[in-house]
């Protein structure tokens, strides 16, 4: 059975050059699903097996950092790991996300050999 | 910060964006002071807060706007819509997360907002009175586009 990823980014764009940037950096998925913002990753996460999640951290309605908050208070979802992908690159923000249980961080612009780099040894 | 280190930051922070996320390297820049100067059908903008108060712009006419999105998205972009509203204020995203490391760097701590963009014929974006502006006019092979920095360091 393969892995699913489910990416959260308010820019549809980005959502469509990270799927690229999985397929060049040669990291296959059976499914990748895709929210808007927290909100939306949440309710797809009720309905979908997720293996790992990529986020932005700078969203509407609900941010990066609110939805691993929430997150961390699902016992059903509360161990997918969770890399975040964003222009902040901040101690404290990116601090404050790995407390709150994300595993890395890839900050935009990135490159396929960067997100391989990364993402690789978390598959 | 001096403003011409802020312009050099400015230009390094866009290459940067353009060299890595959309394999294309802008050849020529050049700094003005004179937004009447703009051409643009589309315009990403983000705000920024912090020890600063201010706003990075991308401007481009709509040829450029269409050629960024298709090089970014990675297929041929022929009118301006929703996709390219979302691609150049992403483009703007970037290019502020590079200048918030550049003040970062220099003990400026800078917060980023959310982006947003406007597609229009004819419209002018207007700063906020007392504010440095930066202004520098990027060209790619096909096209030419400017990233504006308006800003006002917080006392």
């Amino acid at each position: 059975m393969g892995k699913n990823v489910l990416l959260i980014d308010d820019s549809s764009t980005m959502r469509k050059i990270i799927g690229r940037s999985l397929r060049q950096a040669g990291i296959e998925f059976d499914n990748i699903f895709e929210a808007g913002d927290g909100i939306e990753a949440l309710a797809l996460l009720e309905n979908e097996k997720v293996d790992i999640i990529l986020s932005d951290i700078n969203m509407p309605n609900m941010d990066g950092i609110s939805f691993l908050r929430e997150k961390a208070n699902r016992p059903a979802i509360k161990n997918i790991p969770v890399l975040m992908i964003s222009t902040e690159t901040g101690e404290d923000i990116i601090g404050e996300a790995k407390s709150l249980g994300a595993v890395g961080s890839i900050k935009k612009p990135f490159t396929p050999d960067k997100v391989n780099e990364v993402l690789g040894p978390l598959l | 910060m001096a403003l011409l280190d802020v312009v050099d930051e400015l230009v390094l922070g866009t290459k940067d964006v353009f060299s890595t996320m959309l394999m294309m390297d802008l050849e020529a820049a050049e700094s003005s002071d004179r937004p009447e100067d703009i051409i643009a059908n589309v315009s990403g903008m983000i705000g920024l807060g912090g020890d600063l108060r201010g706003m990075l712009s991308v401007h481009c006419p709509a040829e450029a706007a269409k050629e960024i999105t298709g090089a970014l998205v990675g297929m041929e972009v022929t009118e301006l819509d929703d996709d390219v509203k979302d691609a150049i204020g992403e483009i703007a995203n970037m290019v502020a997360g590079n200048i918030k490391i550049s003040f970062d760097r220099a003990g400026i701590a800078v917060e980023l907002a959310i982006p947003s963009s406007i597609i229009g014929k004819s419209f002018r974006i207007c700063g906020f009175s007392g504010a440095t502006r930066c202004l520098v006019k990027f060209s790619t092979p096909a096209c030419v586009f400017w990233v504006e920095l308006l800003y006002v360091l917080n006392k």
